[in-house]
């Protein structure tokens, strides 16, 4: 089961689904956004662009805003200020329902389900697309089946989706999306609480989807494998934005994340590898006192003898 | 062969509750009608629903010998035992409805202060017309007013023509009235929509049940104790003209619910998940809220207040058919346990009715103990 070498990323893109052709060639634009709540800016002067069928990975420290930049994009937070557009559509335009219908999220927390199967679940994707007295079509089961193979859930269709564990909720929700057909897909942290196979498998399913896709991530590690582009959130500012090697340097980490690393190239895919170093508190082990002695101790040049790539 | 094969395979569990469901909804009527304080039998009432049958369709007007028999069934028993399904349907739909919406598994129809609202509006009337308690005055002069003219017989009939007609009236003010201000507080945002229609509703309830009490402290007893028949729920009004609005609310509400189902699913799943189904959160709530008070205003005008049948009836149906969406189901279980509940009001004592509200609320409140107790074991 283990990934041959660097050839695991290209296969998972090459098999992607294209997007209809007729679609412009940048999924999301995003000038000028910011968002102030009674007083306090939580996003200000948020600018990006995302490619047709690319993955952006959206990191940042916590607090930084990104949970609240993605919802600014589904539309649950209304900025104050800036433009947001889908295929070169003003996002506010769209009716719930349309706009339900080209963007798919799956969100952080999974709300508590009283009373529903997994199969349930999905076929709630079919919502936005639906009128007021349609019944589902024997189409839309094969949907729902498909996406359930798809996501390798299609043993657990008639169980309760509370049972079931956290990574197959996790891809319970993504078969949702499936299921939705949607242009855009964003997702809040998919991988939080999922153990490290999971966090693996739900990034390069989402990827084999072959959908443009914005993802916030906090494990720089899978960002940097996984993600086409990256952007770099700190306080509620564009820190930095691009291809992982490009955005993911030592100087970065240390001055936004506050942590002290080591960047090297990935065996498997050449992309940023980072190893984080210990020791930031007075009275744990290693006796480093502050930042600044630990980068000073810690040089990476010197770190186990092994030079760095720079 | 492939069309054949549901027939021959075994059915499983909930089919054959669907099924056993089908057949009892069939024979219902029927044997609700047989049940009573005249001796008619299961056979006698089926005699009666044929002759209807016939003359319905055969315009053959030939006089039927049971003419007494059938007089009971089809104006007091049937419209009685229509009103008791209306009602049960109704407030079970409205129950289903709101503790998807809230998300609230303790929801139940009367959440929003709705029937202690109509409770007050029916204690007004009440005092207003029998002219004691705070409104003496004001009674003194409607009094007079409707005395004038004709004789003190005709004016008491007037009055109590009014007080049949103003009760169920003031109880739909009452609980309309109650809906309006917990709307007025819970407002349109989206975020603590939930919260604040609750602890609204809370507030409201205990409101009006003061107000009431103030009434009724310096009500006359009869105006008590007509209050306190009429909040215990009764059936015993039924009459095919006092089934229409109740039915024809019940009727279209249904459709609008079955209309709105995979919204109505996906706020299930919470505000943000709704949101991004393209759902149109705060208003659909609003809406669905707004369809319940109405639906539960116009049942409780018309029957009283009958409580835990919102509550208890959509628990039961999702227990026994996990896994589905079931809105028909939950209307027509609901619309049949309130029949045999009223069968019960009718039979349990010899001489006189016992008021639903108590069958229902004492059931009710026993089923729920079980649900607690069965979620304290499945934790």
């Amino acid at each position: 089961m283990k990934p041959s070498t660097s050839t695991a990323r290209s296969t998972a893109r090459s098999t992607a689904v294209q997007p209809s052709a007729a679609l412009p060639h940048v999924a999301l634009n995003v000038s000028q956004l910011s968002w102030t709540i009674e007083g306090k800016t939580i996003l200000s002067g948020v600018n990006f662009a995302l490619q047709r069928g690319e993955m952006l990975g959206l990191i940042g420290p916590n607090g930084a805003g990104k949970s609240s930049l993605l919802r600014c994009l589904y539309r649950f937070i209304r900025p104050t200020q800036g433009q947001i557009s889908l295929f070169s559509q003003d996002i506010s335009e769209l009716s719930p329902k349309a706009f339900a219908c080209k963007v798919a999220v799956v969100q952080q927390d999974t709300p508590h389900y009283f009373d529903m199967t997994t199969e349930q679940l999905v076929a709630m994707g079919l919502t936005p697309h639906k009128g007021m007295f349609d019944t589902n079509s024997s189409g839309d089961s094969e949907k729902i089946s498909k996406a359930l193979e798809k996501v390798g859930l299609s043993h657990k269709l008639y169980q309760q989706y509370e049972r079931l564990s956290g990574g197959e909720k996790q891809r319970a929700l993504i078969a949702r999306a499936i299921v939705q057909q949607p242009q855009l897909l964003i997702l809040d942290e998919p991988t939080n609480h999922l153990d490290v196979r999971y966090q693996i498998q739900i990034l390069e399913l989402v990827r084999s989807l072959g959908i443009s896709v914005i993802a916030s991530i906090h494990d720089l590690n899978l960002a940097s494998a996984l993600c086409d582009s990256l952007l770099l959130l700190d306080n509620g500012q564009v820190s930095a934005m691009g291809t992982p090697t490009e955005v993911l340097t030592e100087e970065r980490i240390a001055q936004v994340f506050g942590v002290c690393a080591q960047v090297m190239p990935h065996p498997q895919h050449a992309n940023p590898l980072i190893n984080y170093f210990y020791g930031y508190q007075k009275s744990y082990g290693h006796q480093k006192s502050t930042m600044d002695e630990v980068v000073v101790s810690h040089s990476p040049d010197t770190i186990n003898g092994v030079k760095t790539p720079s | 062969m492939k069309l054949l094969a549901p027939i021959f395979t075994p059915l499983t569990r909930q089919q054959w509750l669907m099924l056993a469901l089908a057949g009892f909804t069939l024979l219902t009527p029927i044997a609700a009608a047989s049940f009573g304080a005249a001796n008619i039998s299961f056979l006698d009432v089926l005699h009666v629903f044929i002759n209807q049958f016939n003359q319905f369709f055969a315009n053959d007007d030939a006089p039927t010998s049971a003419a007494m028999t059938e007089r009971i069934v089809m104006e007091l028993r049937l419209p009685r035992i229509l009103l008791a399904f209306v009602a049960g349907a109704g407030l079970s739909l409205a129950g289903s409805v709101l503790q998807t919406v809230t998300r609230n598994p303790l929801a139940d129809p009367y959440l929003f202060g709705i029937s202690s609202g109509a409770s007050f509006g029916a204690v007004v009337m009440l005092t207003l017309f029998t002219g004691s308690g705070l409104f003496g005055n004001a009674g003194v002069i409607a009094n007079s007013a409707m005395l004038g003219g004709s004789g003190l017989l005709g004016g008491t009939k007037i009055l109590a023509g009014l007080l049949w007609f103003s009760l169920p009236l003031g109880a739909f003010i009452g609980a309309s009235l109650s809906v309006l201000i917990v709307l007025a507080l819970a407002g349109l945002g989206l975020k603590s929509q939930v919260e604040r229609m609750l602890l609204s509703g809370v507030a409201t309830s205990f409101m009006f049940g003061a107000l009431t009490s103030l009434l009724l402290y310096f009500a006359s007893p009869q105006a008590t104790a007509s209050v306190l028949f009429w909040s215990l729920g009764s059936f015993a009004k039924a009459s095919w003209s006092l089934l229409i609005l109740p039915s024809i609310v019940v009727l279209v509400s249904f459709f609008i619910i079955l209309g709105w189902k995979r919204q109505i699913m996906a706020l299930q799943a919470g505000d943000e998940t709704a949101h991004t189904l393209g759902v149109n959160v705060p208003k659909l709530r609003l809406n669905m809220l707004l369809l319940c008070s109405l639906i539960t205003a116009i049942l409780v005008a018309t029957c009283g207040g009958i409580g835990f049948v919102g509550l208890m009836i959509p628990h039961t149906v999702r227990l026994l058919f996990p896994g589905r969406q079931p809105i028909l189901l939950t209307a027509l279980v609901g619309g049949l346990f309130m029949v045999w509940i009223d069968v019960l009001a009718r039979c349990l004592l010899d001489n006189q009715e016992l008021p639903v509200g108590i069958i229902t609320a004492s059931i009710g409140s026993f089923f729920f103990l079980l649900i607690l107790r069965r979620r304290k074991v499945a934790s």
